[in-house]
């Protein structure tokens, strides 16, 4: 912070890797540091950079705090978009040369997203629940977002939420090939901007709950107040130009703090310097502080630390948090004239003044927008509300969708996967998108992203919301600039490791012809939150949204989340579940090393979603529930005694039945579903009432790949709606994590 | 190469690069303008295809404001390929 302050530049020639051919040559690289020193003996090869950062930062976050997770219960989000690619990106495109030589490598462990909080909770935890989110370039803020939704909802108590991305050479060349990179220190706001320069960085904050820190004895260093995330719907890349979103969701956040732009004294802008980003974010501050905005400071750090992307949300947080809690505004570096198109109060050198109430913006790929708003500790009265009991909600399954071996099946469709019949083929299952997607609308979807995108909208359409959605992204629609982010449609969906087909490809051709080849439209496909903004800009989805990772259990990680962000007031209508590609990397190496699965079924792939909504928007809206959900949990660690808290289900029936398609009038009330078998669902069900009913694993006829679990909720809200069940624990899981959803009939919850 | 087959290769490099799938290089008006109305592509697709022009044809495409007369229509971007390659 001081060096901040002082107004120092990290702008450097790059050390870390070279590539002939690219743009820029210079980046705000983090200097040595290596997975060796951080990692457990013998464990580095298997270890990233951005691990390593991550470590180091969490440490130093819970040090400061004075919390000890062993001592007290911890929550973890990390938010990320590149995780071990630096690591893995050159073997990537060597096996992609040679795919007999796919294998289990251990190299391959620090690739999936879901591995630097697994790394985080090896060394630093134990946590009790932990999560990996990612929204591209505001992952990071998004992390915080998720930990403070937990503490409002009572559903945490303290938890340690930042973001890590470390340098790589997909994104090196990535966002040279989008033309988005000054070669030389990047100037934001400044008429003479050309472009962002890359940095990497790891942030972590500890947040805890005031009556939590204050029991302690702890001494806050700031409110995290407000936050609000929405997304544009409107490009992969692109801003929108007026910023109707970024205000929306800015105006948003200060209604969650129930401040005005009067209380705020300083903004800590996303501003990453390329033309598009900072015009657009001074008309979108313009709009949404009215006349304070002559009076409101505000600066970027990307022009001292470079834009570090996944971690960017977090590490520009906590700079903003500081500076709050010092009086001192840092600067914006390199800015000298300032741009017409972006007049604002801007810092060109530090500024101390107290500072009652800052804004920090973070703006990613597929137009994700998130804003924090911190303030000085008791500064400003608790907001209406904050203080009682936290009011939790209570959520439904309004639809269901999957895309499988048995074609696009809307809610009720999902039963078909419970019939006996045959295994589905091996490999890539048939889709016509020009059957289910408009094709020119579609063009830059890739499969992942067509497959999310056709999901939700058969979920949605299913729900009877396909004309809401729709209508909520019309360019025209005032309503939609009013409406608060959390009441509009969102989505949350993931992939167990992101692109990985697509990141080899772009990566072997810029080992075989350039960097100068790289393809600007292939990068914003190799983001993990691709396939879920894609399907936001093509569906007009403009609440949250934003992807997650956890291994063969990212399906349930997506649906838990939505669940808790309903729970928490942070939703009203998200669509949830995973999609998975068939993939020889995932098949050969990553599924084999990461997931530790030895052996397995026929594959195939697919997406399966949930739509989750409040069970008062469903009433107010007079539709009908297709289930309930009656509990949920996630858990780290072997899962014994994880259901000691699951509702006890209603006494069984015949077990064959569940096998078959049962008829209503011989209904087996309760069952447990499962994607893929494992040991650890025996475990995690020992001693429970639950090991009694009739437990039934979906991957011998969905397919037995990571996105299975997807494919078991999907089924169960089948049963559900038919009456052949009255309730259906999905259980889902990888190595050392689990996670259950109790879904009962509607009425009986 | 003659200005009919650059014509005939730069639409079969707009269809695959550009993913303008359902349509095929004779669905592409030789006059009509690329971005905006028109094709209906962007900046993005500016990217690319410049990527694409310079990998395929050797031909680099100048960034920014001069680039516009060039993406004007696909007649004016075989004009500067065959321009281009005719100095070369």
């Amino acid at each position: 912070m001081d060096r901040l302050i002082a107004g120092d530049r990290a702008f450097a020639p790059l050390s870390l890797f070279e590539i002939p051919g690219t743009r820029a040559r210079i980046a705000a690289e983090v200097r040595d540091l290596s997975a060796e020193e951080v990692a457990p003996p013998g464990e580095a090869e298997g270890w990233s950079r951005t691990d390593a950062m991550a470590v180091l930062s969490a440490r130093e976050a819970l040090a400061h705090a004075g919390v000890d997770p062993g001592a007290m219960p911890v929550d973890l989000v990390v938010g990320g978009t590149t995780a071990g690619m630096f690591e893995t990106e050159e073997l990537l495109a060597w096996l992609s040369h040679d795919p007999s030589a796919i294998a289990p490598l251990k190299r391959m462990l620090s690739h999936p997203l879901s591995s630097t909080a697994d790394h985080v909770r090896a060394v630093v935890g134990p946590f009790r629940r932990v999560r990996s989110v990612c929204s591209a370039c505001s992952s990071g803020a998004n992390a915080v977002l998720l930990g403070a939704a937990w503490l409002r909802a009572g559903l945490s108590t303290r938890v340690l939420a930042g973001g890590a991305d470390g340098l790589c050479r997909l994104t090196y060349t990535g966002f040279g090939a989008l033309a988005a990179v000054d070669p030389d220190p990047c100037r934001p706001f400044d008429r003479r901007r050309a472009g962002l320069n890359l940095g990497e960085a790891a942030a972590f904050l500890l947040l805890e709950s005031e009556d939590a820190a204050r029991a302690r004895g702890a001494e806050p260093i700031v409110e995290l107040r407000g936050w609000a995330t929405g997304a544009e719907a409107h490009h992969i890349t692109n801003p929108e130009r007026e910023g109707r979103t970024a205000a929306r969701v800015m105006r948003d956040a200060l209604r969650c703090a129930a401040l005005s732009p009067s209380d705020l004294d300083y903004v800590n802008a996303h501003g990453t310097a390329t033309p598009l980003n900072d015009v657009m974010e001074s008309a979108a501050l313009r709009a949404c502080l009215g006349a304070e905005v002559s009076r409101i400071a505000v600066s970027s750090s990307k022009g001292q630390i470079g834009h570090t992307l996944g971690a960017a949300g977090a590490v520009e947080a906590a700079i903003t948090a500081l500076a709050i809690a010092r009086g001192v505004m840092p600067p914006t570096g390199g800015l000298e004239e300032v741009d017409p198109a972006c007049q604002l109060l801007h810092l060109k050198e530090a500024r101390e003044a107290p500072i009652r109430a800052a804004m920090s913006n973070s703006f990613g790929f597929g137009g994700t927008d998130s804003v924090l708003v911190f303030t000085q500790p008791d500064r400003f009265p608790p907001p209406l509300g904050v203080g009682s009991a936290p009011v939790r909600r209570s959520v439904v399954v309004t639809a269901a969708a999957t895309i499988g071996p048995l074609g696009v099946l809307a809610s009720r469709g999902g039963a078909a996967y419970l019939e006996p019949g045959p295994p589905p083929p091996e490999g890539p299952i048939a889709f016509n998108t020009g059957a289910h997607l408009d094709l020119a609308r579609a063009r830059r979807l890739d499969r992942a992203g067509r497959l999310a995108t056709a999901a939700i909208l058969t979920a949605i359409s299913d729900a009877g919301l396909g004309g809401a959605a729709q209508g909520a992204a019309g360019a025209d629609d005032p309503a939609a600039d009013v409406a608060p982010s959390r009441t509009l449609p969102g989505a949350i969906v993931g992939a167990s490791f992101g692109s990985v087909d697509a990141s080899t490809a772009y990566m072997r051709r810029i080992y075989d012809k350039g960097a100068k080849y790289a393809s600007p439209a292939d990068f914003p496909n190799l983001v993990p939150s691709s396939p879920v903004g894609h399907a936001s800009i093509y569906l007009g989805l403009r609440g949250p949204v934003f992807a997650m990772a956890d291994l063969g259990a990212t399906a349930e990680a997506a649906m838990v989340t939505a669940i808790e962000l309903i729970t928490a007031g942070e939703g009203e209508v998200l669509a949830a579940g995973s999609v998975e590609e068939a993939s020889p990397m995932v098949e050969r190496c990553l599924g084999p090393i990461c997931s530790q699965v030895v052996s397995c079924g026929v594959r195939s792939e697919g997406a399966a979603v949930l739509l989750f909504e409040s069970a008062a928007r469903v009433r107010e809206r007079g539709a009908r529930p297709m289930a309930t959900v009656a509990w949920w949990s996630s858990w780290r660690g072997d899962g014994a005694g994880m259901l000691a808290g699951a509702p006890v289900p209603v006494p069984p029936g015949p077990p064959e039945a569940v096998a078959q398609r049962v008829q209503p009038s011989v209904p087996t009330p309760a069952a447990v579903f499962v994607g893929r078998k494992a040991e650890r669902i025996v475990a995690c069900l020992r001693g429970s009432p639950w090991a009694e009913v009739p437990c039934c694993t979906l991957a011998p006829r969905a397919g037995d790949h990571e996105g299975a679990g997807g494919f078991a909720a999907a089924a169960a809200v089948a049963a559900l709606a038919s009456g052949a069940l009255a309730s259906v624990l999905i259980l889902g899981g990888a190595p050392d994590r689990g996670y259950a959803i109790l879904l009962v009939a509607p009425g009986d919850a | 190469m003659n200005a009919q087959d650059v014509r005939q290769k730069l639409k079969e490099l707009m269809v695959e690069e550009l993913n303008l799938e359902g349509k095929t290089p004779a669905d592409i008006d030789d006059a009509a303008p690329l971005f905006g109305e028109g094709l209906g592509l962007d900046s993005l697709d500016a990217l690319q295809l410049a990527m694409s022009v310079e990998e395929r044809f050797g031909v680099r495409i100048p960034e920014g404001d001069e680039a516009r007369p060039i993406f004007a229509s696909v007649d004016a971007l075989v004009a500067h390929i065959l321009k281009s390659t005719a100095v070369a």
